[in-house]
């Protein structure tokens, strides 16, 4: 078991901003989808640092990333 | 070198690994990609085993999407923790011995300029502070001192973080570490002067907080580089383990040591200011002309 990020999309897709993007220190783990103007978590790159948390709720107040439990295998 | 070496043969896309394919596809090789476009195409960097929130990693991610050829370009490292994701990438990485990156690159530069008279090779040195600053001291110097045509990076976390938490001669004066109880008693090496007074054409200094200077930043050096002389960045990538800053806290971390002690600083010579700077106009007038038509 171990935490990683989650994006809520209907929230994310309000803002359009991609900061959490381009503040993620692994690669190709948050993403951006063009189509629904949404952020992304691949889960299995996520180490679970809580950056991207740091820059949607600290920094832009938008509260749009949570980090939930995962168990492996999920 | 070059793009035909990414290419995969026609009739072996099925054996290919799926990243690998991706990376052809949807990666940044022959394109010109800008570092606002993280997260939507497939980056050169892939997993790694560096620490959770490691802000070296984030520096090195940027620095991959940064890069203005990457499949003309030649990253080298050595002993530290940038080797461990530099190492992952789809970029050609050599691994000198503990500080002999900037003695290598100089070989491997002049090398490529002889094979490849009438094309640009880039060569990049990554190493931490330990690296380039206390152990690959002389080298780097002289490296400097011969004018070689290359960019040297230096990712400063402030310790030697691989092998348990000694000080460096990076380390801020006073700070105490696991290997170093009673505070370090001598003051940090002014690393940026140091390369100014030794002959580089272009000096940096950044704090990662801003992805988009980071990338400016970064492509300055290498064009600056590929015509005058050394160029070097000083980038402070903290070490969250050694440090004990809380992975939340990383980025607040580096954006509170930006308004200290590593302030953004630029420096470069008066014909590579003229070099960019056209450079730099030509690509705006491309850019509106793309919008127009």
């Amino acid at each position: 078991m171990y935490f990683v990020a989650e994006v809520n999309e209907k929230e994310c897709a309000k803002y359009n901003c991609k900061q959490c993007v381009l503040f993620c220190p692994e690669p190709n783990c948050l993403n951006y989808k063009q189509s629904d103007h949404t952020a992304w978590v691949w889960a299995d790159r996520c180490k679970g640092c809580e950056i991207c948390v740091y820059v949607c709720s600290d920094l832009l107040k938008r509260h749009c990333i949570e980090m939930v439990m995962v168990k492996t295998g999920d | 070198m070059g793009l035909e070496y990414v290419k995969i043969s026609p009739g072996f896309e099925k054996y290919m690994p799926r990243d690998y394919v991706d990376l052809v596809k949807f990666g940044q090789f022959g394109k010109e990609i800008d570092v606002m476009q993280l997260g939507q195409f497939k980056e050169l960097v892939e997993e790694h085993p560096m620490c959770a929130g490691c802000y070296m990693a984030y520096f090195i991610r940027v620095f991959y999407a940064a890069l203005p050829k990457p499949e003309d370009t030649i990253v080298l490292g050595t002993a530290g923790c940038a080797r461990l994701a530099l190492s992952q990438a789809a970029v050609p990485f050599i691994y000198g011995n503990y500080g002999d990156t900037n003695a290598v690159a100089s070989g491997l530069k002049r090398a490529l300029s002889i094979r490849f008279p009438d094309k640009d090779k880039d060569v990049v040195v990554i190493a931490g502070d330990g690296g380039l600053m206390d152990i690959g001291f002389g080298m780097t110097m002289h490296s400097w001192f011969r004018r070689e045509k290359f960019t040297t990076i230096m990712v400063d976390n402030e310790v030697y973080g691989n092998t348990g938490g000694q000080e460096s001669g990076m380390s801020p004066k006073g700070i105490q570490l696991k290997m170093a109880p009673k505070g370090k008693q001598f003051d940090k090496i002014n690393a940026v002067e140091l390369a100014q007074v030794a002959g580089c054409v272009y000096v940096a200094r950044i704090s990662p907080t801003n992805p988009k200077r980071i990338a400016k930043v970064i492509r300055r050096a290498i064009l600056a580089a590929r015509k005058f002389g050394p160029t070097f960045i000083h980038a402070y990538t903290s070490c969250n383990i050694e440090y004990s800053i809380p992975t939340r806290e990383v980025l607040a971390d580096a954006r509170a040591r930006e308004k200290k002690d590593f302030k953004f600083y630029e420096w470069m010579t008066d014909e590579v200011k003229e070099y960019l700077e056209e450079i730099e106009r030509k690509e705006k007038e491309k850019a509106k002309q793309e919008v127009k038509s």
